[in-house]
């Protein structure tokens, strides 16, 4: 974290969502952290984690329980829409599914260009696709594409489509929720390359969800394991991958399979699942004591 | 595999089209007994279709063909037929007692309105002939092969009430229920966070081991086929690209597209000692057609 200038910071973060029952659903719980410039923090954790919910936070998609969220030194906790506008600027996200992210009925070119519209940066004419066809050249997509829909595109240039339209408005945070999780493995290394190309040449901070571990090891600075809404262990890459100290980290590690035949693992028959974060009203998780066992690896207590 | 053995299963010249439109092209492999064989190939490979069309689902209700080849199965009296020209009575025998099938999405290959319990017994009276109380005692047998806690609670369950992990264990409870030698496993573990599919992935390995099934796992994730596959079919456009021993394809793979496969696929531990993040070397891959 000391080579980064933070850009985001995140204090004492939590959601809940009410469910039947007089109970909650505990989905983020007091979660801290920071992103800096240039640097990709990873979140991981299986389904239901909350590492979904925390982005949406982040961005404000969701109304956050309680805590604080600091974009750039301005506390934008209780910023409303209006002024959120200014804010939405500097971050962005891309979504799973590139598809249900596009409009069927709006050229490609159009998506990208819609938010210089809106906020104002251009108006339509030859100046907007000028630029837009050089954010098509930057994604590796053609400016022929420009008029094409998205059903004439494949999932990876889909998704080369809303990266470009993230990046239009020059933001310093992009949060990428699973973001290449739905392409086929040869697309996904391209398309992770250009992220990372991105990230080089312009600064871009992520924000990078994902379950996938091996993805994660490849681009992410440093990496946040999330379990039932909290975060147990978070530290640099090297720290996590090659020194993971908090249980669920190493079951997490020990699950994935290795595409080596001759490092085959034995795997538990047991079933072990991850229990419900739905707490009574007037109960609540215990929370964890994150220690720091070296600099920068925080742990939480077991 | 020893060439001397014969075949369970002998894949000729599969040739699949969906008017004009070739899905699988000129398919040949040999599946042996308590053998994983794992198809592998990206989206629009031509992988599923090769799996429907051994169960021969690929033809119902819809516009394709088997427009070529033999799919030889070897019954367990020694018998061999042509599953592309038996009968649709002769499927329907097949299918499930002798091949079955298990698919990536257990939630939409059980119905959302009746208990589990009720569909596992009536997959197995459909095909073997027991009354209510020995199918349901049967059910229950499977459930507790396949690792179900509580196996008897969970039977009076529905759907909608078991975790992913637990739905695809009923999956493969049905699968088993009339002991097979042939599964197909079409993408089983791909819905699954990571260390229920190591729990998957253990005990599809166990359940072969005492049953001696054969298996054909399909699948995009090399990481996956490197932890279960004996052999390896690579599959790209509709064709066979390669195929080998999963040390021969990983280690010594020959064919361009199999290099630049294994090229994309990121490797848990590839960046031990390394201070930052570091591009994929990709290998330029041929376009594809």
């Amino acid at each position: 974290m000391s080579d980064f200038e933070t850009l985001v910071e995140v204090v004492d973060l939590s959601k809940q969502f009410p469910v039947p029952g007089k109970a909650k659903v505990h989905a983020v719980e007091h979660v801290s952290l920071k992103i800096g410039r240039g640097e990709t923090l990873a979140v991981v954790g299986e389904s239901g984690c909350g590492k979904s919910t925390l982005a949406f936070l982040i961005i404000k998609l969701l109304e956050s329980t309680s805590g604080q969220i600091l974009l750039d030194g301005h506390d934008i906790t209780d910023a409303n829409t209006r002024a959120m506008r200014q804010h939405r600027q500097k971050m962005q996200i891309i979504f799973q599914d590139p598809f249900a992210s596009l409009d069927p009925r709006r050229s490609v070119g159009y998506a990208v260009g819609e938010p210089l519209i809106v906020h104002g940066e251009e108006s339509k004419g030859s100046a907007l696709d000028e630029r837009v066809g050089a954010l098509f050249e930057r994604v590796g997509l053609e400016r022929e594409h420009m008029l094409q829909y998205p059903h004439q595109f494949s999932g990876g240039q889909r998704q080369r489509v809303c990266i470009a339209r993230a990046l239009a408005l020059r933001p310093d945070l992009v949060i990428a929720d699973e973001s290449v999780s739905a392409l086929d493995v040869s697309v996904q290394a391209q398309v992770i390359n250009l992220m990372m190309e991105l990230q080089q040449e312009m600064g871009l901070s992520y924000l990078f969800i994902s379950h996938d571990l091996a993805v994660v090891e490849r681009m992410a600075h440093r990496v946040a394991v999330m379990y039932l809404g909290q975060i147990v262990e978070l530290g640099p890459r090297s720290a996590i991958f090659e020194n993971p100290t908090h249980s669920y980290t190493k079951r997490l590690l020990d699950a994935v399979p290795i595409a080596d035949p001759r490092q085959r693992r034995e795997r538990p028959l047991l079933t072990g699942e991850i229990p419900s974060p739905r707490w009574e009203h007037g109960t609540s998780p215990e929370l964890v004591n994150l220690i720091e066992v070296e600099p920068g690896h925080f742990v939480a207590e077991e | 595999m020893v060439s001397s053995e014969k075949p369970l299963l002998s894949v000729q010249g599969l040739t699949v089209t969906f008017d004009g439109f070739t899905a699988v092209s000129e398919l040949s492999f040999d599946l042996f007994e308590g053998q994983t064989l794992a198809i592998v190939g990206e989206s629009g490979s031509g992988k599923s279709v090769t799996a429907l069309s051994i169960m021969r689902l690929v033809t119902l209700g819809t516009r394709a063909k088997i427009a070529e080849g033999e799919l030889n199965f070897r019954m367990p009296d020694g018998s061999i037929i042509d599953l592309v020209k038996a009968d649709e009575a002769q499927m329907r025998d097949i299918r499930g007692n002798q091949i079955s099938m298990i698919f990536q999405e257990p939630l939409t290959s059980l119905n959302p309105v009746y208990t589990t319990g009720n569909q596992v017994i009536e997959a197995i009276r459909l095909h073997q002939d027991l009354d209510k109380e020995q199918a349901h005692q049967r059910a229950l047998e499977v459930f507790q092969r396949v690792r179900i806690p509580e196996p008897e609670e969970r039977l009076k369950e529905y759907p909608h009430q078991m975790s992913g992990g637990m739905r695809q264990r009923v999956m493969i409870a049905m699968a088993l229920s009339c002991d097979p030698t042939v599964l197909i496993a079409d993408e089983p573990t791909t819905a699954l966070d990571v260390t229920i599919q190591a729990q998957i992935l253990g005990l599809m390995r166990t359940l072969q081991n005492e049953t001696g099934a054969a298996v054909i796992m399909i699948t995009h994730d090399m990481g996956v086929v490197a932890e279960v596959a004996d052999d390896i079919v690579v599959m790209r456009n509709s064709k066979l690209v390669e195929t080998g021993t999963v040390y021969e394809v990983f280690e010594d793979p020959k064919e361009p597209y199999t290099k630049a496969l294994l090229a994309s696929i990121p490797r848990l531990g590839s960046m031990t000692g390394k201070s930052r993040p570091e591009l994929f070397d990709l290998v330029e891959m041929e376009p594809g057609a």
